[in-house]
């Protein structure tokens, strides 16, 4: 087995059975975990930001870092590798807060909302999805067989 | 002893701050500082000499020859980054010792201290704010170093922390400071007395969870480091231990009027800085 890493503002894609994907530390972030269980083909992205709006000069360099971006590109790098959209399941994880009341630092939250729009609208379902609390996660993909683990922190390993 | 005397006594045993580093920052802090004089202050410690060296020459600076003396090294590093370079390299070695206690990874502290001090310092320039670099920079980075004291005393502690945090009703800091009767802030704030420290970064670390109780003079410093370790932590860059149980501190953003998108930018910027810092510092993001 050999462990893929996917930094903050990263994605990667695999039909390597031998692979595991991992993302660590997702705070505000969210980590979406995209499987076609046909095609064993997988893909994870780490995104930080819910639009590209405010720097399009480094969502050109950088689209994982944005979800308007980073999203659609995890998909079609899917397909190049011959998964298929109605085959593919979704799986997302993150999207944390610290503790304010006022909402202030409320990016976790946007960036999940932003993610509920774009699959709304492209008829997308999520099968699966821990979000939200003030827990830290870090989140694997075997591409064997979609698998989905989540370490969340004070809680331990949970499957999702 | 009581538990806060035991933890005084360990605070007196700690390991001086760097004399070299600290006569070096003093050195640096003339307008005018003399390098033939800073370099006999580096000389001194081969390993921070070592350091200086490996900086130069590695690739992030990409030179197309090989600096060989300290002196040249000095000359191109220039104040800032020399000051940095010092600062981090010390800070690393306090933050990086086993957290028993804590049970975080040795090297999570310190990688929480180093997005902390980036992210202060993000929010110095981006958002103009009138105070010195260095104390930025300083404050932000040792901010949590209470941590590395306090977790070799809770071991037997941390569940009914641990348990208080999870009801979701205490911060980290709220929960130590209830089981316990004291913070990592006030202990962090002890420490950095110790090192003699001046006055500013004392109180940004013994008030970095309350920024609004700080001594009004150096409250801004405080309110920027709150500010930077709540976004730090927001943003995946914390100790694990707490995950995300942190209390918010807008006091800046409001009295600057940021909104959402600033907020966002600001989170931008922070992680172009990290990469840099990370790849310079030799630090993997995660
Ligand atoms: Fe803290
Ligand atoms: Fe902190």
């Amino acid at each position: 087995m050999s462990l893929v890493t996917i930094g903050i503002a990263d994605l990667k894609v695999s039909n390597n059975p031998e692979d595991t994907l991992v993302t660590y530390s997702l705070g505000s972030c969210i980590g979406l975990a995209v499987y076609d269980p046909v095609a064993r083909v997988g893909g994870l992205l780490h995104y930080m930001l819910p639009d590209s709006s405010i720097n399009q000069e480094k969502a050109a360099k950088n689209p994982a870092m944005f979800a308007n971006k980073g999203i659609p590109l995890l998909f079609k790098q899917c397909y190049k590798l011959g998964a298929d959209k109605k085959r593919m399941i979704i799986k997302v994880a993150g999207g944390s807060q610290i503790m304010d009341d006022a909402g202030t630092f409320n990016i976790g939250k946007r960036n999940y909302a932003i993610l509920r729009k774009m699959f709304w609208k492209n008829n997308v379902m999520i099968d699966g999805e821990d979000i939200g609390g003030n827990c830290n996660r870090t989140m694997y993909m075997q591409i064997e067989d979609g698998k989905i683990n989540l370490k969340i922190s004070k809680k331990g390993m949970v499957e999702l | 002893m009581s538990l806060m005397e035991e933890i005084i006594a360990a605070v007196d045993e700690m390991p001086p701050f760097p004399q070299v580093v600290q006569r070096a920052m003093q050195a640096l802090a003339e307008p005018e500082y003399e390098v033939s004089g800073l370099v006999d202050i580096l000389k001194v410690d081969q390993a921070v000499t070592a350091n200086i060296l490996k900086l130069c020459n590695s690739a992030y600076f990409g030179l197309p020859r090989k600096v060989s003396s300290l002196k040249e090294a000095v000359v191109y590093l220039g104040a800032n980054q020399l000051r940095q370079l010092l600062l981090s390299g010390a800070a690393s070695k306090i933050y990086e010792k086993p957290n028993e206690g804590y049970a975080v990874f040795a090297d999570e502290l310190w990688r929480h201290a180093l997005a902390t001090a980036v992210m202060a310092q993000v929010l110095r320039r981006h958002l103009r704010l009138k105070i010195d670099e260095n104390m930025v920079f300083t404050a932000a980075l040792l901010h949590d170093v209470g941590k590395v004291v306090l977790s070799t005393f809770v071991v037997d502690k941390y569940l009914a922390i641990e348990s208080m945090v999870e009801s979701g009703e205490y911060s980290f800091q709220e929960a130590e400071k209830e089981v316990l009767g004291f913070d990592h802030a006030e202990i962090g704030g002890k420490i950095a007395e110790s090192w003699d420290f001046p006055p500013a970064i004392i109180a940004a670390i013994a008030f970095h969870h309350e920024p609004s109780s700080s001594p009004k003079e150096f409250r801004l410093l405080a309110e920027i480091v709150a500010l930077a370790n709540n976004l730090a932590v927001m943003v995946g860059y914390g100790t694990g231990v707490d995950g995300l149980a942190c209390r918010g501190h807008d006091l800046l953003l409001q009295k600057l009027k940021l909104g959402e998108k600033d907020l966002e930018k600001l989170v931008l910027l922070f992680q172009i800085e990290m990469e840099k810092t990370c790849d310079i510092a030799g630090v993997s993001e995660h």
